[in-house]
């Protein structure tokens, strides 16, 4: 079928964008800055969409010294199980510290002088975002708001040549033909409505992977962060500040060390009992307390509308799955272009695996949103020029629609699956701490089981009776399809590394220090790759410990 | 999750269901906003945000929904909050908060 065929708008670009966070934002300042017309379609609204603009996170902003970058570096290594590359950070450190600060400059500030830690303070994830969609509109950029990607589309050779979507409140398709496509459409946390996550459904994985592409470090899609109960407020910074107590309000002990909380140790507290927090520890002073509420009024927010104060009472906690937004797994980037594994196909920002500065650790509080800027104007760039190699007709190429589950059925006669029930099922396979946290081959080889299953009824007939339904039921499909992937990539990985904990392998196997790709849909498959640097000491603990 | 819409404050501009994420309100044939699909809310508080109006209420509560009185809210300062603590209030500015931000660590604030 030719999608050009088709009703509902028709557009043509160079670039087209799919996402509606930073990492898309940015992939669409720099291909049009590199000359490109570029459209940007998001589900939600570039400016609110994704993580960030709900929960804001700081980036790394060092100028090129070592002394300053290799804490950086070195800082999470280890606990990322050495996956991360250095020669990746040192490019997305030259990035963001080229690109971060225009921001500021854009939406008329002082550019403020930098910490000792290089992270900014102060802008809020959504006065970024308000700024970076100001910008992308003085640049001539169509956005698309509202408006989900469903599905990608090829050329007759398998190049990528555009996306298919719909308008989801005016009920309008839409088609771009376009050159090259970056996805920076978020990772994926299953709809757990950790803070600003809930548009991550993982669509564009799914998409990538019909279309051919491969995923890495799907196993590293264990992330979770605690929340008042109350809420789904997943700021955790502060609880450096807290003090653990138990059902008794007595304190518990080992669940943080050095102001690092243990999430596995929280976790095994949660599966015995109710766990609560009090931020009592060093936060006594008045303007202490004025400060962290300007930090992060979203944090607050969640215990000033609940009549909590969190520095005198106990409140109780629980862990919110982030999946691989705070997690590192996605789409495998192939090159040194952010380029996919198929041509006109781009990755960036979380949709991507953030392994390359990350490794199997979490990157937030700075490496994730370093990845975020990084990744999208390496990305946008490579997708301008690899549009301009085509040619001028480049959107005239006939282009096929390459969806299925969720979208079609392969079993018409059937009557539509219940799109609620399927996200509900996976979350029963995801969510819960004993299957996902504490990982055994028996756990993952019995979810497996009922992902394969769920992934059996999405192949049906979806329901498309409207808008809001027909997006629905991609995004279920979306959900079986990673949570598949994150299980058997984490059935593959026989080892402890990362954030990926395998109770019944629970040792960091040094002949596991590869990437695992991860793809397929009937029938998936994993393939390691190599991590092109060796592991590298820290210069500054050599040099203490020559000292 | 969202839960107050008032009546008396909203003047029907349409932003809130224009920048929702989730796509939780649909618009009335006044141009009123209603909330059509609660469950989809992620409690982000960005629809409070872009509220010139400081019509709406997102609770905190993530999973259920607490009994709310608009006056109640009203009295207690909570319409409007997140608009102003994120400095886009009137007569606010993130500027203004950076500044204070500044001044708060120069008087020994720091945790750190």
């Amino acid at each position: 079928m030719s999608s050009k065929t088709e009703s509902g708008l028709q557009l043509d670009a160079d670039v087209l964008v799919v996402g509606g966070g930073p990492a898309a934002a940015w992939a669409a300042i720099a291909a049009q800055e590199r000359g490109a017309k570029v459209v940007v379609a998001d589900k939600g609204y570039l400016g609110t969409s994704g993580a960030y603009a709900a929960s804001t996170s700081g980036h790394k902003v060092l100028p090129p010294v070592a002394v300053l970058r290799d804490p950086i570096k070195f800082e999470r290594y280890a606990l990322g199980g050495f996956l991360a590359q250095h020669r990746w950070w040192d490019r997305l450190l030259d990035i963001t510290y080229e690109r971060a600060p225009r921001v500021w400059e854009w939406g008329g500030y002082d550019i403020p002088v930098y910490d000792r830690k290089g992270s900014y303070r102060g802008l809020q994830g959504s006065e970024v975002m308000r700024i970076l969609r100001s910008v992308l509109l003085k640049k001539g950029v169509r956005i698309l708001d509202q408006s989900p990607a469903l599905e990608l589309l090829a050329d007759s050779q398998g190049a990528i040549a555009g996306a298919r979507g719909l308008d989801r409140q005016k009920n309008l398709p839409w088609t771009v033909h376009a050159g090259a496509t970056v996805l920076a459409s978020g990772g994926v946390a299953w709809l757990s409505k950790a803070l600003g996550c809930n548009t991550n459904t993982g669509d564009l994985h799914l998409a990538a992977v019909e279309a051919g592409a491969e995923l890495s470090g799907m196993e590293f899609s264990a992330h979770y962060s605690p929340a008042p109960k109350h809420s789904c407020t997943t700021k955790s910074a502060f609880y450096r500040y807290a003090s653990y107590l138990g059902a008794d309000f007595k304190p518990l002990e080992g669940l943080s060390r050095d102001g690092h909380r243990s999430t596995s140790a929280i976790a095994r507290e949660l599966l015995k009992g109710p766990v609560f927090c009090r931020l009592d520890k060093g936060t006594e002073k008045p303007e202490t307390r004025r400060m962290l509420r300007i930090l992060q009024p979203n944090f607050f927010a969640a215990f000033d509308r609940a009549h909590i104060d969190p520095f005198e009472q106990p409140f109780e906690i629980t862990l919110l799955l982030e999946g691989t937004v705070r997690g590192t797994g996605g789409i495998r980037i192939a090159d040194d272009e952010c380029a996919t594994t198929i041509p006109g196909l781009y990755a960036a920002g979380d949709a991507a695996t953030r392994e390359l500065n990350c490794g199997g650790f979490t990157g937030g509080a700075g490496p994730n949103m370093t990845w975020a800027i990084g990744s999208a104007n390496i990305a946008g760039r490579a997708a301008a020029d690899f549009a301009r190699s085509l040619g001028p007709s480049a959107h005239l190429r006939d282009a096929k629609a390459l969806g299925g589950a969720g979208l079609e059925s392969r079993r018409p006669q059937e009557s539509p699956w219940d799109a609620q029930a399927v996200v509900q099922a996976v979350q029963e396979e995801v969510f819960p701490y004993d299957k996902n946290i504490f990982r055994t081959e028996a756990t993952l080889l019995a979810s497996l089981a009922k992902l394969e299953e769920l992934w059996r009824i999405v192949q049906g007939t979806p329901d498309q009776s409207t808008p809001q339904k027909a997006v629905r039921a991609r995004e279920a499909a979306a959900l079986v399809a990673t949570a598949r992937w994150s299980y058997f990539a984490g059935l593959e990985r026989k080892e402890t590394r990362g954030m990926h904990k395998r109770l019944d392998h629970p040792h960091l196997d040094p002949n596991q220090r590869h990437y695992l790709a991860v793809g397929g849909l009937d029938r998936l498959w994993t393939r390691p790759v190599a991590v092109p640097e060796p592991v590298l000491s820290d210069p500054n603990k050599l040099s203490l410990e020559a000292a | 999750m969202i839960e107050v819409i008032s009546e008396s404050r909203c003047t029907a501009c349409g932003k809130c269901a224009q920048v929702c994420p989730m796509n939780v309100y649909d618009l009335d044939a006044q141009s009123k906003p209603v909330i059509a699909r609660k469950a989809d809310c992620q409690t982000c508080y960005l629809c409070e945000a872009y509220c010139h109006a400081d019509a709406l209420y997102v609770a905190s509560e993530a999973f259920e929904s607490p009994a709310l009185s608009e006056s109640e809210l009203e009295a207690a300062g909570l319409l409007g909050a997140y608009r102003s603590q994120i400095g886009w209030g009137k007569g606010d500015s993130p500027i203004r908060k950076l500044q204070e931000y500044k001044e708060l660590a120069a008087a020994g604030g720091a945790p750190f």
